[in-house]
This record gives C-alpha cells, structure tokens and sequence, in this order.
C-alpha cells in the first residue's frame, strides 16, 4: 500500500479551511498581499487593531499542503502581536504538516506572503 | 463503494470476476492444474491444456490465431517486447521509430530510452481531439523506419485511433505497426486479422482479469522477426522463456471469453454512464472535456476544471477513488503530458481528472460522482484569489 501523501494534520486542516477569506481581492479595513510562484496564488489579509492580528484570513490556489499550511497559519496567528508574523519560520510549518521537501518551494512562497505582510502593516518606511 | 472508496478508477485495474476467480482455483493446489505445462508428463499436459484453452479464448475475442499469441507478465513488458524485439531484429534495415507522446509511459519510456541508445524516433503530436492526422504519420515513415508504434483507446482520454487507416498506411509503406490495446481489449470490437495489425499488446487486468499477466500478439512470425530480451529457456519458441503462470493465464481466457459475451451490453452501459456524469457536470463554468468525444471510449471520462489544483481537487473528491491521468504516473506529480501534447494548456492539464467506469458502476454511482465533483470545484473555486495586478512578492 502506497503511503499516505497527507499527514492527519493536513486533511483536518483541508476538510475546514475556516479562515478562507469571503473576498477574492483585498478586503476592505485589512492589510493584504498577494504572491505567485511555484504553481501557488495566495493572498493573505490581516485586520490589525491595537498592535493584535485581530483576523487573519486567505485565499489561495495550491496543492493541499499549501491550503492546508494557510489555515494552519491563520489559526496560529489570529489573537497575536503583530511580532508573530516575524516569528514564522518555515522550517516549523514543514514540521507540522509534514510537507515533502520537494515542495519545500511552495511553502516559501506562503513565507513570503507572511513577510510582504509584516512590512506592509508595519507601513510604507518598512518596505 | 470498495474498502478504499467510491471506486471510479476502471481504467486503472478492474476487480477480478468471480468466474475468473474460479477458473484460477481450479489451477491452484494439489487437486488443480498446477503442473508445469512444458512438462511432458499427464499432469503437464493436463496444464498445458489449460493454457492452449485459454490462447483460443483470448485469439477468439479479437479473432486471431492462438499461434502467435505469446504471454507476458502484462502489456508494459508486452510493449517492451515488441518495440525493443521489433528493432532490434530489424536494426541493420535502419534505426527510426514512430510513435506519440500520448502513448502510455510504457511505450514513450521505451522510445526515450532507445533515442538515447542512439535511436531517431518521431514524435507525432495529435490533434486537439487526441486523434493522429494521417498525412502527419505518411510524412514521417522513410526508408530508415522500422516500426510505428501508435496506442488503440488512450488511457487517459479514451480517444480511440483509427488504427484500420493507419495499419492500412502502414501496409502501404512496409512499416510494421505495433499497438497497444490494453485499454481495448474486451471493451471495443478489435479484430485484429481484419484491421491488419503486426504486434498487439494486451493485459488481462483491465478486463476482470489477474494482474500479472498479458500477452503479445505476433502476426506473421517468421515473416516478422522479434528478437527476445529474455533468456532462459525454450518456452513460448523462445520468444518470451519463462515458467507459465497457469492459474493466471487461465484467468486470463476466461476474463477474454466473458468480454467476448458482453463487449456489446457493456459498451451501450458504458455509453450511457459516460453520457450522464458529462451532463451533470457540463454546466459547471470552466469545465471542459479533454478527448474527441464522438472519437472515445466510453468508459474513461477526462475533464478539466480551468484555474484549480488538480492535486487539492483529488483530495477534495474523496472519497472518490479517481485519477488525475495514469495511475502508472500519479506519483510524478507532474500534469498530464498526453494532455500537454493534445495542445491543453498547463493550466487544464494541471486540473484534468480522470473518471473511468466498469462493469459494477451503476447510475447512482455516477450522480454521486457528479454531485462530488460539482461540489469540490465549487469549494475550491470560492478559494481562489485575485492578483494586484502589481505581480508583487513573486518569488522566482
């Protein structure tokens, strides 16, 4: 029997992508970004009050690690300081979801997208 | 609904018949016929009859000679075996293949490795349909081609070559043909005296038959010479040694007799499946249907969903158990390159799905099915972003 390609972890997360955002494009009162590469689309908004990630939300077009890493990410950084989105490593979301290193590639452009976001709230001096 | 899920994957491997399954036992065991069918002794012959039995039933069902049928361990190595034996008896004549990049990998794997042997071979691209334009096949046959080796239903499409025209050209021009009929097999009429047809290769799988087992179909032998790749002993003129698997060729002739029973009931169902999962999802927006329709086998239905994941749509399908293209292939992670060569663009390929009907499949099956799908593609359509326009934070 082949092995399983998905980890437990990432079919809970696939079958309740809760923080898929309702807008395509940016909503209004978020910060959004949006990154292409690697066969992945993903824009990835923040409403941010009092320094807190008060909702985080996506919507993306990818492999199911990829939509699977986006709500892990969403759930992980809601409530947060707005620090949190420096303290996304890579490495842990591989971990976590159990990512093949072959698509280590689609899992930096959701680290990208993470990193384009904390400039972008952090505002225009920060870019 | 099989242990696994909702199986829609018949063009993948089908479930063993249980008259198959009994035709095997009665070659396992003491009390069946097990022997050794080279052997000369009762036993053995007692074998050996099963396995001539079951050569009738198998030439019968595509209406050949049971001389020139010789066993395999299925079509991949039967392609092996006729491409590779084909060319390399005939390799002091010249050193050119024909083919198609929408043939199963175990033709265009063989092919790749012949040209990097030093081969010349021709890639014939298709027709947006899937089909090969003849006068595309007439250009490319010269004085150094030795074979065309082109597929009779494509495994992932379905979309069935006029393979009566084409062995007719072929004919015309000297060039053996060898095709690939093991999406074909006991699903379409296939005669292969009337149609002409050189080499044939088949699998027992497909239709209710065991894994493990297939055939190369010889016309001509002697007049067509194939060299083995095996050694190892006299079996089978040599051609492919070996100790034959009884119990699976006997399951092999008996899946072959079954077809030949019910080509024409399961054809007009098949037809009729295929026709209602399209209608339930036709109406979707940006979905289409890859392979000419009026042109394919009924039983594989291949659709794109424009703009998705074809790897999240998989998932998001379960517990349909459907494939993306060949199952032979679905570890690759690469889009369908069958589709790629039919001229789809990455991004259909990249969606394309492949359900396949059988035997078992009843209507209620197939409107779960499309009821599945609409329902997945509507789910990830609505996660779909929009770009900025800007492309910023690509990362190359």
């Amino acid at each position: 029997m082949n092995d399983d390609p998905y980890a437990g972890t990432v079919r809970t997360l696939f079958a309740a992508l809760d923080h898929a955002a309702a807008e395509a494009f940016e909503p209004a009162g978020a910060a959004s970004v949006y990154c292409h590469s690697q066969g992945v689309r993903l824009r990835l908004n923040a409403v941010v009050a009092n320094g807190v990630l008060e909702t985080v939300s996506f919507r993306a077009c990818g492999c199911p690690h990829v939509l699977s890493a986006c709500e892990w990410l969403c759930r992980r950084l809601e409530g947060q300081p707005v620090g949190a989105l420096d303290e996304l490593r890579p490495a842990d979301l591989m971990r976590a979801l159990s990512v093949p290193v072959a698509k280590t590639g689609r899992i930096l452009v959701v680290e990208d997208a993470v990193r384009l976001l904390a400039r972008k709230i952090a505002g225009p001096t920060a870019m | 609904m099989s242990d696994g899920g909702f199986y829609l994957d018949y063009a993948a491997t089908t479930p063993v018949d249980p008259r198959v399954v009994e035709a095997m036992q009665g070659c396992l065991g003491e009390a069946g016929r097990f022997a050794n069918p080279s052997a000369l002794h009762a036993a053995g012959r007692a074998s050996n009859e099963v396995v001539q039995r079951a050569a009738e039933a198998l030439a019968g069902l595509i209406n050949g000679d049971p001389r020139r049928l010789f066993w395999t361990s299925g079509a991949t190595e039967a392609n092996n075996l006729a491409i590779q034996g084909t060319l390399r008896a005939r390799e002091h004549r010249g050193r050119h293949l024909i083919t198609m990049p929408t043939e199963h990998k175990a033709v265009t794997d063989v092919a790749r490795a012949l040209e990097k042997q030093g081969w010349r071979v021709s890639w014939l691209q298709p027709e947006p349909g899937g089909l090969l334009p003849l006068e595309r096949l007439d250009a490319a046959i010269d004085d150094e081609t030795q074979l065309v080796s082109i597929m009779f239903a494509n495994n992932e499409t379905g979309v069935v070559q006029d393979i009566a025209a084409i062995a007719s050209l072929c004919r015309r021009r000297g060039v053996p043909l060898h095709v690939d009929a093991a999406q074909a097999l006991g699903k379409l009429a296939l005669d292969v005296t009337a149609l002409d047809i050189d080499l044939m290769s088949m699998t027992a799988h497909k239709l209710y038959g065991p894994q493990g087992i297939g055939a190369l179909y010889v016309a001509r032998r002697g007049e067509l010479s194939v060299e083995p790749l095996f050694f190892g002993g006299a079996q089978q003129g040599r051609l492919r040694p070996g100790t034959l698997p009884v119990h699976l060729i006997a399951g092999f002739g008996r899946a072959a007799a079954i077809a030949r029973e019910s080509l024409r009931d399961d054809y007009t169902r098949l037809r009729t499946l295929n026709d209602r999962l399209w209608r339930g999802i036709e109406s979707l927006p940006g979905v289409v249907r890859n392979g000419e329709a009026d042109a394919s086998y009924p039983g594989i239905l291949n659709v794109s969903a424009a703009g998705l994941n074809g790897e999240s749509l998989l998932l998001a399908l379960e517990p349909l158990c459907v494939s993306r293209g060949s199952a032979c292939n679905s570890q690759s992670g690469e889009s369908s390159a069958v589709l790629r060569s039919m001229g789809r663009s990455d991004e259909l390929a990249e969606s394309a799905v492949r359900f396949s009907f059988g035997r078992p499949t009843s209507e209620r099956d197939v409107d779960v099915a499309a009821a599945r799908y609409r329902e997945a593609v509507l789910r990830l359509r609505a996660l779909l972003p929009c770009g900025d326009g800007r492309g910023a934070g690509s990362r190359g």
